[in-house]
């Protein structure tokens, strides 16, 4: 064709038309760390666990934010940077907000829950969480409590994060794990074979201790038969079930 | 607190300034095109544009599109492109329906992007 045309190029990057797409990709990733490394500086130095909720929020849709450019050359890098900014303003403002009063941070944040006090454990402050007795003993466990009545205290902070207060009466040489047979008025028939009993001799011991399951929240046996009873609006007690013989965990 | 509200300040002004620089930048950048565009179709329709006539107009989109490429999606740009390089050939040929049919489009892409970067409740939803 004897058409004129204008100085042309099939390459997107017309300024740079001799770099790869490789080294293009390279500068773009460079670019978006350098604005991450920047941005999140200046968000403060909280960890992961310890962000509260719309700070995990952030930094999740940061990190999605960041990928799209980094990866996707179709896309302007200036949308990436344009929409973590305005996320880090977003950020500021919330933390601003946050820290201006009770209510703002209770409405932000959320408070913390006790979920275990001198009573034993609170199912209502758990429910509140979407949490459950198998939640708590679980997160227990992380911090190297196995029983229910090892605590005075448990607390889940509006982080997540479980705090806890050691019982003096603690009794750190068990070396049995206690297991959950009933969670809630419900019977873990799993857990309940591992006993090797019945439903019919669980029952009758809740009846000899005042309980039914329906009023029972929690409870847990250990390998050594001591048992950890929570009926509903009462203080926990301290029992002991007579495991069969053949028993061991 | 005060690191946190100047560093707020700065940032709401970085944004700010983009906005207004990347609406001014594409309004103007467009609307020199709109007219190098009007300039060809008349020239088309009255069957007297030749090669000269559609380099100015492919020149003056690779120089806009070199800034472009910071603000509008790639694969628009190669949309005008493709419809530029269609329009070259056809006039080459002097398929003057053909050419009008492709400057048509490329007139309607230069209306319809910038809407694209509007601030209105189509482009926000």
């Amino acid at each position: 064709m004897s058409s004129k045309r204008a100085p042309y190029s099939a390459n997107i990057f017309v300024s740079f038309p001799h770099t790869t797409l490789m080294l293009v990709i390279f500068i773009r990733t460079l670019i978006i760390f350098l604005v991450l490394v920047v941005v999140m500086r200046l968000m403060g130095k909280r960890q992961i666990g310890e962000m509260q909720p719309f700070e995990f929020i952030i930094t999740l849709i940061i990190a999605d934010l960041a990928c799209i450019p980094m990866a996707d050359l179709s896309i302007p890098l200036i949308y990436g940077v344009a929409a973590v900014l305005a996320l880090f303003l977003l950020h500021q403002l919330f933390t601003l907000i946050e820290q201006s009063g009770r209510i703002p941070k209770k409405i932000l944040s959320g408070t913390p829950s006790v979920v275990i006090n001198k009573n034993g454990i609170d199912l209502n402050e758990l429910k509140k969480n979407n949490m459950g007795v198998e939640d708590l003993i679980e997160s227990m466990r992380s911090q190297g409590y196995f029983s229910l009545d090892d605590l005075d205290y448990a607390i889940f902070e509006s982080n997540g994060k479980l705090s806890a207060l050691e019982s003096a009466e603690r009794n750190s040489e068990s070396s049995s794990m206690p297991i959950l047979i009933v969670n809630n008025g419900k019977l873990l028939g799993k857990n309940l074979k591992v006993l090797q009993d019945g439903e019919e001799k669980l029952k009758t011991f809740l009846a000899q201790n005042g309980a039914t399951l329906k009023k029972t929240e929690a409870l847990t046996v250990d390998g050594n038969g001591r048992a950890y009873l929570k009926k509903k609006n009462e203080k926990f007690r301290i029992l002991y079930y007579p495991l069969n013989e053949k028993v061991q965990w | 607190m005060v690191k946190s509200i100047i560093s707020m300040i700065a940032v709401a002004l970085i944004l700010t300034f983009g906005v207004v620089f990347e609406t001014t930048f594409i309004k103007d950048e467009f609307k020199g095109l709109k007219e190098e565009t009007a300039i060809l179709y008349d020239k088309i329709e009255a069957e007297t544009a030749n090669d000269n006539d559609v380099y100015v107009l492919q020149t003056k989109w690779v120089n806009a599109k070199e800034k472009l490429h910071a603000f509008i999606s790639h694969n628009e740009i190669k949309e005008f492109d493709l419809w530029i390089a269609e329009t070259v050939k056809y006039v080459a040929e002097k398929n003057w329906n053909e050419a009008l049919t492709k400057m048509e489009v490329i007139m309607e892409l230069i209306e319809q992007v910038p809407k694209t970067f509007e601030f209105s409740f189509a482009n926000v939803f």
